[in-house]
């Protein structure tokens, strides 16, 4: 029971972070690039556990890697975004699968949190407020570029860069969810409790706080749940988040 | 010094030339209406100026601070945002340097209780004078407008014909308009650019809007129909 509050703080970090990058995430149609990008984290853990760096910098090394890449042949090629994810992707989880074994791929799979260092505590709790203050500063800019790329350009914004900056604090967020929820659940972190906030707020200030807050619900009652039960927290958590998402529906306001 | 140059610009997408060297200028406080059939790349030149896609030639800016108005198609709608968070996206660092959100409403015919609306329950009418009150939210010395009455019903669009009037004549906005309606052409612009790919006229209304440079332009037959 002592190691419970570690956990309750970083997964309470880990729920601000997802749930604010989530509001973004879920208007901008990028419901699912959380799920994708968690797979290409996988050779990153694989190889830190291999050649015994920390997985956190390993995962996320490869996730930035990721997202310039695609950023880069969005922007910059004319190739098929949606093919080359797909395949780099899957081929990412594929190696990430073949380098790590038994108990160290379940971990990066469903996350390891009751192993938390010291160290992967202040590396959560500080990337969680770069994420939050770097989307605060951000707001105005990101909800320009939804609404209209060409109405960004005339206030004079660069959406490009715009773009792979919100990309850059993906990368960022799926590294810390990874380490507390595993690379399979992890994008239910963001998808969810924006899912459930669209379907209560009638404003953009309340959606953010409502998707936050669901975050947070979500994650602490998961994790005292699951230890109460000995159950995997992830999934605890993710049953919990997907519950009020249902309930929410019937609460809608049309 | 002119606000806007505009110098030999081209830009062609796919292999296809949609600007065909185009040049004009305009000055502050002038208005030019762009006119032309659909396709003829009356979008595209405001895309230049605005510079969110690639082009050859000069455009050059002077002391422009812009306004943009864009085609509704073009915007994202389903959003939960209010139209008083949309206002606050475009206001100018300096609070003083914009119009007051009931002021902007009020320009364009709209009452304080527009404020807390949400964006997508507006009608594609109410949207499009929003989205002329958001442009020139922080006062912009020119305004973009792309068929600022296309969606627009008869009494929205005498408020919006009243605003350009007032843009025009008291704050010396610089003002390029994409119309099909001539004569807010006629009324409102000081001169007129024909664009079909290629500059095919340009002068004051007087000059350009007679059935010979209209058939020019458009092709077959032409009349007036006064409304």
């Amino acid at each position: 029971m002592e190691l419970i509050l570690p956990i309750l703080i970083s997964g309470t970090a880990i729920a601000i972070a997802t749930g604010y990058l989530g509001s973004f995430a879920l208007l901008r149609r990028m419901a699912l690039v959380g799920d994708a990008l968690s797979h290409v984290a996988l050779p990153g853990i694989a190889l830190g556990l291999m050649f015994h760096f920390n997985v956190l910098i390993g995962s996320l090394a490869f996730l930035i890697l990721s997202v310039i890449i695609i950023w880069v042949v969005e922007h910059k090629t004319k190739l098929n975004v949606d093919t080359l994810v797909g395949v780099l992707f899957t081929l990412a989880l594929a190696i990430g699968a073949v380098l790590s074994s038994g108990e160290e791929l379940l971990d990066s799979l469903f996350g390891d949190i009751g192993k938390i260092t010291n160290v992967d505590f202040w590396v959560i709790l500080i990337s969680s407020i770069v994420i939050v203050l770097a989307l605060l500063i951000l707001t105005r800019k990101l909800l320009l570029n939804m609404i209209s790329k060409d109405i960004a350009f005339s206030l004079g914004m660069k959406p490009h860069i715009i773009e792979l900056l919100f990309l850059l604090i993906f990368a960022l967020t799926v590294a810390i969810g990874i380490k507390f929820i595993g690379a399979l659940l992890m994008g239910a972190l963001i998808i969810i409790p924006a899912a459930t906030a669209r379907n209560l707020a009638h404003n953009f200030k309340n959606y953010a706080v409502i998707s936050v807050l669901m975050g947070v619900i979500s994650v602490n009652f998961g994790i005292i749940i699951a230890s109460f039960y000995n159950l995997d927290t992830g999934p605890v958590i993710v049953i919990l988040a997907s519950t009020f998402f249902f309930l929410s529906i019937f609460f809608q306001k049309r | 010094m002119p606000i806007l140059e505009v110098k030999n610009v081209s830009v062609s997408f796919g292999g296809q030339m949609i600007i065909n060297d185009v040049s004009f200028a305009l000055e502050k406080g002038e208005s030019l209406a762009i006119i032309g059939p659909n396709g003829s790349g009356k979008t595209t030149l405001l895309k230049a100026i605005l510079n969110s896609i690639k082009y050859s030639g000069e455009i050059i800016k002077t002391g422009a601070k812009i306004g943009y108005v864009p085609q509704k198609i073009d915007i994202e709608r389903n959003l939960p945002l209010t139209v008083k968070e949309f206002f606050s996206l475009f206001r100018a660092k300096k609070f003083d340097e914009n119009y007051t959100d009931n002021s902007v409403l009020d320009l364009v015919g709209f009452g304080q209780e527009y404020a807390n609306k949400k964006f997508s329950e507006l009608s594609a009418g109410e949207f499009q004078r929003i989205l002329i009150a958001a442009a020139v939210l922080s006062k912009p010395n020119l305004l973009l407008f792309d068929e600022p009455t296309a969606s627009v019903d008869v009494a929205g669009q005498e408020t919006v014909y009243e605003l350009l009037h007032r843009l025009q004549t008291k704050e010396n906005i610089a003002l390029i308009l994409i119309s099909h309606d001539l004569s807010v052409v006629y009324r409102y612009a000081s001169n007129v650019l024909c664009l079909n790919h290629s500059r095919v006229c340009y002068g004051a209304p007087r000059e350009i809007l007679t059935p010979e440079e209209l058939k020019n332009l458009y092709g077959g037959d032409h009349n007036y129909y006064q409304h």
